[in-house]
């Protein structure tokens, strides 16, 4: 009787086997679910991308109150890059040579704060995502010059000429690559006061101000021959 | 223009209080500048602010004019309008230097011998009323034809109506609306039996989630996209970019979905599978208001002359629906669209949720459809699923493209089949018409003649000899434009344009017009959300331009038609409203009275006993609810919403080996319409100069394309070579590009095709199969 019931057990369970076998055979059979992700190497859109990074803390540029006594010019905004667009350097010290960069850096130039040592606002980076900052932000170790230069620096452009008509939107004066993320250089405590923007959280900012210095391309064709008699 | 603060406290004050205040209420439109900032900014001096409408998109933000010394000199955004909340795009902000280009068209000018010679506007309208009369006994009353648009104000298309559809009987009366907003009429109607949106802008500010249905809103109707992103950033709601491309607006949001062009029929079918699978459904709402209905399929695509087509409803149960959605899994569709079936339920969970509000916007991408009819009513089916509809939040939103789509072509009825109340096919609705028009009802004809497309073919095989285009500029936008524009030219075609600058439509004009633009006259747009909004003469014509109401009426008046057209010339507006209101009286289509237009920033239809309508169907907000239930679709006879089995047709015209791409056209948030406004305003066309072709990057590099590449597209209609866009704007997927129409220099439409959806007749413009090589 015991041995029966021992070899009816062993019997059930090898049916079950087979029927737990059989339903996950079943299953291997059907279609695997793959869902379609694409991977693409390229960074999409550059020139668009950026707007809308740092979005996230838009609101809080609104609200924070103005530290009169540490606000930043666009005079020392320039003083620090040979021409207008050129990377800033570094104008603090830098205590490791042999760093990259990296997470050091974007620990006080990823969002930004007050640094008691240097009494100001660490500005925030428009590309955290490129960490290898020393590539192009040098320190200046030295004030003086090998030789002199005769190199010709252009002015930046100016505030407030911006505008085409009386109140409206200022255009872009500036090429945009490498700083597409507006919010980083004209809102927070580190923007220099003449650029920073009074309306920070309106976020989409280029349904208002386009850029003043777009590319052409004349590829020659397709000019409409217009009617001479009208022109 | 704001005084300098010189009291710092005070200034560290004021920003404070006005964070707070963007913060905590609305979008704040006064902008504090600090000293600093102000220093060079020129002063403004004592402008005068005037309201109106923005000359631009459908959105119909408030905008307030600086006028200065007779001159238009500036623009902001109206802090009252309940639209914009005191916000423009950068289109708006300079909406008046469009008036001022230095080729604006200030005299009449008939095409002599080839040449054309300056007239006078006497006798150009004598020569246009003296051709339209000899055609008329020539050739029959349907020979002639006006080809208006949704930038007409709501008077030009009024009495444009009324000349042709009640004096001259005639029912071609056509305008460019059709080729935008076709799709999303016939969706309505069909679905709901009344024509536009039951929501408002509203919805925005209380929807928890927004679905954008082929819709570039960050660049499109920006200003509305800012009203997004606003209340993400105040109650972090999610906006989810259903496309065929990526755009800026994939940028801005929280998730970018990308399918295969007209797949998206598919997608809305397997929502409403997952949302039925599910048990989403809302049974209650399904049962007391929603009947269900299927039509014809296998309707074809237009691409032939004098097509006609008639759907034959026919009315089904659930269970027939739920079997026919058996072929929309997430699964199978996963593989016709390239979504994939995560995507498809993520997307469905939304919808299904009963705990979030979802608002569903969209524009071109659902109307530029061979099937635009029935994605708009398989979005609706979602939305009458779940029951989320037509409370605040709850919405299925259709945008416009231009100021008065809904206005003037959608309200007035400019269209060959419409009356402004009803249909011509109708008799009480005829003689409605005609009792107002003081008409006899025999001159309504009771057939539609020609939509668009087939207006021009029609004009093209001679049925057509007399054209009068008005506000707009078929010779960059018809379909397959090379036909057309041979058309116009050929020998027997009279054509009169009526428009502000040169034009490749004025190229083609016997009598060109010189039109009084936007605020040089009175007048009336509306917008999406059935906002009615009036604006007066801020400004003086240049020249001699008249408005293209009083171009029409001076016809009429020459044709014979005093005793209809016996409006006096210093209130005609005035009173060409007040007769267009009495068209729509009654509480589910009364219009505001024109004082109260001109008191505030607008007023939606329904406007019962002083009020807007902010959500119809809806018994809470909507007078005109008459059922006893909380919702009334009132628009069909039973009171009920219909749910359409429409299933997944593929597109005319598919990539093959000879043509492998898809081509799709559409805008920049720079440019509006043609161009022939803001390409002469200088700010928008230092920014976008000309037009491009955008490739897919990866793609493109396997080409050795780059940006600025001459590049060849080659369609079955022609060719054109477009410098290349890789990687800047936007992004296509493989094998397809992307083409912006603005560019008068570069007329993509040389080259699109003509299929049109058979129930609403509007073109596809979004898909063709193209050829792209490097030249």
């Amino acid at each position: 009787m015991k041995r029966l019931g021992i070899i009816s057990l062993f019997i059930v369970l090898f049916l079950a086997f087979i029927f737990v076998w059989n339903l996950s055979y079943q299953a291997g059979q059907e279609e695997a679910y793959i869902p379609v992700d694409k991977e693409s190497s390229i960074t999409l859109m550059p020139s668009e991308t950026g707007v809308f990074e740092r979005s996230e803390y838009a609101l809080d540029y609104a609200n924070m109150p103005v530290d009169e006594n540490h606000q930043r010019t666009l005079k020392e905004y320039y003083k620090n890059r040979a021409f207008h667009g050129a990377p800033p350097s570094i104008p603090h010290p830098v205590v490791d040579e042999i760093s990259m960069g990296e997470n050091k850096c974007l620990k006080c130039h990823q969002n930004g704060g007050f640094v008691d040592k240097f009494q100001a606002y660490a500005p925030v980076t428009p590309h955290p995502e490129m960490i290898n900052c020393r590539q192009c932000h040098v320190p200046q170790q030295t004030s003086s010059l090998f030789k002199n230069t005769n190199f010709p620096q252009l002015n930046a452009p100016e505030v407030g000429v911006n505008n085409a008509l009386p109140g409206s939107p200022p255009v872009i004066p500036h090429q945009i690559q490498m700083h597409e993320n507006c919010l980083s250089c004209h809102a927070g405590p580190s923007a220099p006061k003449e650029i920073r923007v009074t309306h920070p959280e309106r976020v989409n900012c280029r349904q208002c101000h386009v850029s003043n210095n777009k590319e052409v391309t004349d590829i020659g064709t397709f000019k409409r021959a217009t009617n001479n008699a009208i022109q | 223009m704001y005084t300098s603060l010189t009291n710092r406290r005070s200034f560290i004050k004021k920003m404070a209080i006005m964070s707070a205040m963007t913060a905590a209420a609305t979008m704040f439109p006064g902008i504090l500048f600090a000293e600093e900032q102000e220093k060079n900014l020129p002063k403004g001096g004592n402008l005068d602010w005037k309201k109106a409408p923005c000359r631009f998109c459908g959105v119909g933000c408030g905008v307030l004019v600086g006028i200065d010394n007779g001159k238009a000199v500036a623009v902001k955004g109206d802090p009252k309008s309940p639209v914009n909340k005191g916000l423009c795009c950068v289109k708006g902000y300079h909406s008046v230097m469009s008036i001022y280009g230095k080729d604006r068209l200030t005299k009449p000018l008939v095409k002599k011998n080839g040449q054309y010679v300056e007239t006078s506007m006497k006798e150009a309208l004598d020569l246009i009323a003296s051709k339209m009369k000899e055609t008329i006994s020539e050739h029959g009353k349907d020979a002639v034809s006006i080809y208006g648009s949704g930038q007409w104000t709501i008077p030009d298309g009024y009495v444009a109506s009324k000349l042709f559809k009640g004096c001259i009987g005639t029912n071609n009366v056509e305008a460019n609306a059709r080729l935008c907003m076709a799709s999303a009429v016939t969706g309505f109607l069909t679905s709901f039996g009344l024509d536009e949106p039951m929501g408002c802008y509203e919805d925005i500010d209380n929807a928890d989630v927004f679905v954008l249905w082929g819709n570039n809103m960050a660049e499109m109707h920006p200003v509305l996209f800012s009203r997004l992103l606003d209340q993400r950033l105040k109650r972090g709601v999610k906006i989810i970019d259903f496309a065929t491309r990526t755009t800026r607006t994939s940028m801005a949001a929280d998730k970018s979905i990308i399918f295969q062009p007209q797949t998206d029929l598919a997608v809305a079918n397997a929502i409403c599978y997952e949302i039925i699978n599910n048990g989403w459904v809302n049974k209650s709402f399904v049962e007391k208001h929603c009947s269900f209905s299927k039509g014809l399929t296998d309707m074809g695509y237009g691409l032939e002359d004098k097509y006609s087509f008639n759907d034959k409803p026919e009315s089904i149960d659930f269970e027939a629906y739920k079997t026919f959605l058996q072929d929309y899994t997430p699964e199978k569709v996963e593989k016709i669209s390239g979504v994939s079936a995560k995507d498809i339920k993520y997307l469905a969970s939304f919808y299904g949720d009963p705990n979030k509000k979802v608002m569903s916007l969209w524009c071109m991408g659902m109307n530029q459809h061979t099937r635009g009819t029935w994605i708009n009513n398989l979005v609706y089916n979602i939305h009458l699923l779940t029951g989320k509809i037509s409370t605040p939040g709850n919405s299925p939103f259709s945008l416009t493209g231009q100021p008065s789509a809904c206005g003037t072509v959608r309200e007035v009825g400019t269209l060959t089949h419409k009356l402004p109340h009803g249909v011509v096919t109708n008799e009480e609705h005829r003689k409605f018409a005609a009792e107002i028009w003081d008409v006899p009802v025999e001159n309504i004809d009771p057939k539609p003649s020609y939509h668009t497309v087939e207006m021009f073919r029609a004009l093209d095989r001679g049925d057509i000899k007399f054209m009068w285009i008005q506000v707009t500029n078929p010779m960059v936008t018809m379909p397959k434009l090379k036909r057309y524009r041979d058309a116009c030219e050929k020998e027997g075609r009279f054509i009169v344009v009526s428009d502000i600058y040169p034009t490749p439509t004025t190229d083609i004009a016997d009598v060109i017009l010189p039109s009084a633009m936007w605020i040089e006259r009175e007048g009336m747009y509306g917008n999406s959300e059935r906002r009615t909004q009036y604006f007066e003469k801020m400004i003086e014509p240049s020249g001699e331009a008249m408005s293209d109401t009083w171009q029409i009426v001076e016809v009429a008046k020459r044709l014979g038609y005093e005793k209809q057209f016996y409006y006096n010339e210093a209130t005609h507006i005035e009173e060409i409203y007040n007769e267009y209101r009495r068209h729509h009286e009654g509480k589910k289509h009364a219009m505001a009275p024109l004082e109260v237009l001109k008191s505030q920033p607008g007023a939606q239809w329904p406007y019962v006993d002083g009020k807007s309508t902010k959500w119809r169907f809806n018994s809470e907000y909507d007078p005109a609810c008459s059922n006893g239930e909380k919702f009334h679709f009132y628009g069909k006879p039973d009171g009920k919403a219909v749910i359409w089995q429409r299933p997944y047709e593929p597109a005319p015209e598919v990539p093959d080996s000879d043509y492998p791409f898809w081509l799709c056209t559409g805008r920049v948030v720079e440019h509006w319409h043609t161009g022939s406004m803001t390409r002469r305003i200088p700010v928008l066309h230092k920014a976008m100069p000309h037009a491009y072709v955008e490739l897919n990057p990866e793609q493109a590099k396997d080409m050795q394309i780059r940006t600025g590449d001459k590049v060849k597209l080659t369609t079955r209609r022609g060719e054109i070579v477009l410098p290349a866009s890789v990687n800047e704007r936007g992004v296509p997927e493989r094998n397809q590009v992307f083409v912006p129409f603005f560019d008068e220099n570069m007329l993509i439409n040389d080259v699109t095709l003509d299929a049109f959806c058979p129930i609403s007749k509007q073109p596809d413009y979004k898909k063709c199969a193209v050829k792209v090589e490097k030249v």
